[in-house]
């Protein structure tokens, strides 16, 4: 019945109606990155005399160089490479603890549960539900205390303590649904503590990891608030230096540089996005390990 | 001594008491079943034998040793799971490997046991694949070859057939059975399936809210079963529980029957416990084949008695028809034979042995002897 | 018979455990509710450049409460997330429904509503400054179209820069939203819908009445999200406005970074934060008793 139905046109002109509707979406969804690439590759010139949808006039890869090596956030004026490595060597330590501390976490917190510890991952829980601006002022004395200088320690030691709720949370929502059968086996196999972590839940865990991986990624790359507060100067992560990019008052504002660098900006979570988008979905429905 | 003994062994939960003092106690190469409904505790008692939840109270011995405070790799036991549990990301090899390894075996050692069990189990096709590339069964045979292979003194089996469809169950059940008496193994094994218990087991204990109701053999509990509960549990289809009153007549017990109108049944010589139950009410019970059509009886015995019932629905399950009968006023079933079950409607005579007879106390629920 | 032995294993599996949750203990409970209670005890001091521990009592939430800025703060937050919550629900769930009619190309479009959600919120907010630029922007688009008399400088009129900051917000979490509504679409049982056609019902009809009603614990969970981005949204409004005009696009998160950090106010920046953290409070308590009862119940 249900087919007869859709031959009919009032059907079909419904059907016309739920594509052209995805299609202006689509739009709406890309018009800003369409906006972004072109005027990034445009004069300033081609900018003032064009419109926000119009092509270049000539190709000019000039933005990109600037903003990549030469263009002034404040003071500095040397482009958005060294910021660009700053959230680098931030990002992949942190990302890194953060997410084995977190599977170390889950695993106990599911599977060697002991008296308290639900109680604990409740209060684990509440904090993934925190602004952070309650606990900023406190973390920034606690530094200054511990003498931590450099502004990527002070970045990683702060995105691994908040990160830690969340990567919790991934591995112990994926380890609740793993046997726990599997445990009992190889606690009478003779496999330890660590043992059976190492050698039979981490190869099993793939799918967590990477949804771990790509969101700890993200949220520390785009990151703005610690980053603006617990860093200083040259040792910025690239979102407090693109954000003092396009603010800069001196001069004539180079929107094409700022596009660039806007881009450049967000660049590797675009990447991990696009490669590893639909890993994250599947991570995150990755259900109870049959065996 | 011998090679498993539980000894006033409890387990609770604050209030919550999960075993509320169990004794068993098993010889080498005895194979014993832990059977009940879900929640009885079997699954807990099995838990604390493998040491992977702690003892409230009581010992648990294993081959003479106290293991109590001894970690599950120290116990010298092996075990098999409801779910399998074999390890996703190894090779069904490496799967058997894993234990051998841990305690340190020599390499050349580990590929004879895994050849040895692997033949053993007739499953040396399977030894390079991963888990998810193995079927039910299957994967039944290799958890089985993981525990063969480390040769304990105890195998624990927890629900090892409940994943399985019937036809397989069945296959496995055998196959269990011949590997035991193959290889002498000892065996703790737990299942809510009387049918397994009875057809496995050569020692039985059926549990009911963390207690033993009684351990002893198939036969045992088939026969003398020691309470209403057990009575009922064990046996398909299950005893009929007919409700009467205790007479006596020259030192035989009797009871009315009432289908439509009285029939007076003897049964055998009144036990000194069943005396002061005389005029009393009791509970007879009777299995559904000791109560059959007059030909198909066992008519060797004397005083078989015979009533007549209205049948009220008629069963077939091939080799003999369940007829089912109203007697004082409770729905029991007669095990007849196809060509004499009747139709519903119809009066039926059956003949019931009054030496398979039992009765209980209804208050205790205890089996009178 | 050996005798009842203490066994180095056995000890090893209770205390190993705890000793690997440590770190993490000891980071939430300092990191988190250490960290709450300080900023609450320095809510109730005198602090300005630096923290002073003396009690002070109320001083910090009097001049809080007297402060035009904070309530033109907490207003905006008002106008900003109840607009924000509401267009991103909508847009979302409708989004998600079209997505839901077995459509061609479904990967792809998905990929296109959720990119956004993968560019930081400064990245977002430089792109639409740029955009809603009143002279080179989409005025000077409508300009080139034809529409010369047209103006679009909502950016910087003060009435109505909140309101970029909303089509910008919408414009990065719709995706995030419309996802999760499409994973609880997928998520309800065939055979009810199937049920329903037997039964007659047209496809508005099963959508309105079985459905979106149906999606309830979806609905939940989203409004939780987007309400704790509401309230603690910074980098946006930063890169978008830095909240201004004037203080026409002000949140109480900016509030509390300036004083608490640049103005040298500590005392009112804790205060601030505090308040933060009710509103966060309110929001979320419902929905986190609401979960507690469900897993008792479970």
């Amino acid at each position: 019945m249900a087919d007869s139905y859709r031959q009919t046109t009032q059907a079909k002109l419904a059907r016309m109606g739920i594509y052209a509707m995805l299609f202006l979406l689509a739009l709406w969804f890309l018009a800003p990155l369409y906006v972004m690439l072109t005027t990034s590759f445009k004069s300033l010139d081609d900018i003032r005399s064009g419109n926000l949808l119009s092509l270049p006039q000539s190709f000019s890869l000039d933005a990109w160089k600037t903003a990549w090596d030469s263009a002034c956030t404040g003071v500095e004026c040397g482009g958005m490479k060294s910021y660009f490595g700053n959230s680098l060597k931030m990002m992949i330590p942190a990302v890194l603890i953060s997410t084995l501390l977190g599977s170390l976490n889950g695993y106990v917190l599911s599977m060697w549960r002991f008296k308290g510890s639900d109680a604990f991952f409740m209060a684990l829980l509440i904090g993934t539900f925190l602004p952070f601006q309650v606990v900023i002022l406190p973390m920034a004395q606690v530094l200054g205390m511990l003498g931590l200088e450099n502004s990527t320690g002070r970045l990683v030691l702060v995105h691994v303590i908040y990160g830690l709720q969340f990567t919790t949370l991934f591995f112990r929502n994926y380890y609740v649904t793993v046997p726990s059968d599997l445990v009992k086996a190889a606690r009478i196999d003779g496999a330890g503590f660590f043992l059976f972590f190492f050698k039979i839940l981490l190869p099993i865990s793939i799918p967590t990891i990477m949804v771990c991986l790509i969101w700890q990624t993200t949220q520390i790359w785009n990151d703005f608030l610690f980053g603006v507060v617990f860093s200083s100067g040259d040792g910025q992560p690239i979102t407090v230096a693109l954000n003092n990019l396009v603010n800069t008052s001196t001069g004539v504002k180079q929107y094409n540089v700022d596009m660039a660098a806007a881009i450049i900006a967000a660049l590797p979570t675009l990447l991990v996005y696009i490669v590893g988008g639909k890993f994250f979905v599947r991570g995150l429905t990755a259900g109870a390990v049959k065996g | 001594m011998g090679a498993l003994s539980i000894r006033k062994v409890k387990k609770s939960y604050g209030d919550t008491h999960i075993l509320k003092g169990i004794d068993l106690e098993i010889e080498n190469g005895q194979f014993l079943i832990l059977v009940g409904p879900s929640g009885c505790g079997k699954s807990t008692l099995l838990n604390m034998i493998a040491g992977l939840d702690d003892i409230t109270s009581g010992e648990i011995y294993i081959a003479d040793r106290l293991v109590n405070n001894l970690s599950p790799k120290d116990r010298d036991i092996a075990m098999v799971f409801q779910s399998y549990a074999l390890y996703p990301n190894m090779t069904v090899r490496r799967n058997i490997a894993f234990g051998l390894e841990i305690r340190k075996v020599p390499k050349i050692e580990q590929d004879e046991i895994i050849n040895r069990v692997a033949k053993t189990l007739q499953m040396e096709h399977l030894l390079d694949r991963k888990p998810a590339q193995l079927s039910g069964g299957q994967r039944q045979r290799v958890a089985m070859g993981r525990a063969l292979a480390r040769n304990p003194a105890l195998f624990l089996f927890d629900e090892p057939l409940s994943n399985l469809d019937a036809k397989l169950r069945v296959e496995m059940r055998t196959e269990i059975k011949l590997l035991h008496q193959r290889l002498g193994t000892t065996i703790v094994y737990v299942t809510h399936d009387q049918i397994e218990a009875m057809t496995l087991g050569e020692r039985i204990a059926v549990m009911k809210e963390g207690e033993v109701r009684q351990f002893g053999t198939p036969q045992q509990l088939y026969d003398l079963p020691s309470d209403l509960y057990v009575a009922g549990f064990i046996g398909s289809p299950s005893m009929n529980f007919i409700p009467c009153v205790l007479g006596e007549a020259d030192g035989v017990g009797v009871v009315t029957l009432n289908n439509g109108k009285d029939q007076l049944i003897s049964l055998g010589q009144i036990s000194d416990i069943q005396r002061p139950f005389v005029g009393k009410p009791v509970i007879l019970g009777i299995r559904p084949e000791q109560l059959t059509d007059p030909a198909s009886a066992h008519s060797d015995h004397p005083n078989m008695q015979i009533l007549t019932a209205m049948v009220t629905i008629t069963e077939p399950t091939g080799p003999d028809t369940l007829v089912t009968v109203n007697i004082n006023g409770v729905k029991t079933v007669a095990r007849c034979h196809p060509r004499a079950a009747g139709v519903p409607g119809q009066s039926v005579q059956l003949s019931l042995d009054p030496t398979k007879a039992l009765l209980f106390d209804p208050v205790s629920e205890k089996r009178l002897a | 018979m050996t005798v009842n032995s203490f066994s180095f294993s056995r000890f090893v599996d209770v205390t190993l455990p705890k000793v690997v949750i440590a770190p993490t203990a000891l980071a939430c409970l300092v990191g988190f509710y250490g960290f709450i209670g300080w900023t609450a005890w320095l809510s109730f001091t005198n602090s300005h450049m630096l923290p002073h521990y003396e009690w002070a009592g109320f001083v910090q939430y009097v001049e809080l409460f007297g402060n035009d800025r904070w309530w033109q703060a907490m207003w905006n937050l008002g106008v900003f997330g109840s607009l924000f919550i509401l267009i991103c629900l909508a847009l979302g769930l409708f989004t998600a429904v079209l997505l839901d009619q077995k459509i061609r190309a479904e990967g792809a479009l998905r990929t296109i509503y959720l990119y956004p959600m993968a560019l930081s919120f400064i990245v977002t907010g430089t792109a639409w400054k740029w955009i809603l630029n009143p002279g080179l922007g989409i005025e000077k688009l409508l300009h080139d179209w034809g529409f010369t008399g047209a103006t679009f400088d909502w950016i910087i009129n003060p009435h109505y820069a909140i309101y970029t900051v909303v089509i910008a917000g919408v414009w990065q979490s719709t995706g995030f939203v419309m996802a999760l509504f499409l994973a609880g679409l997928r998520g309800i049982d065939d055979s009810i819908i199937k049920a329903a056609q037997i039964d007659g019902a047209s496809l508005p009809v099963i959508y309105t009445r079985i459905i979106i009603p149906s999606l309830r614990p979806v609905f939940l969970s989203v409004f939780m999200i987007l309400a704790h981005i509401a309230v603690k949204s910074f980098d946006l409004v930063m890169a978008l406005t830095g909240g201004g005009p004037g203080f026409a696009t002000d949140l109480p998160s900016i509030f509390m970074y300036q004083h608490g950090f640049t103005r040298g106010q500590l005392g009112l920046g804790a205060a601030s934060a505090m308040m933060m953290l009710f509103t966060a409070a309110a929001v979320v308590m419902p929905f986190l008793y609401s979960e507690l009862m469900r897993d008792r119940r479970g």
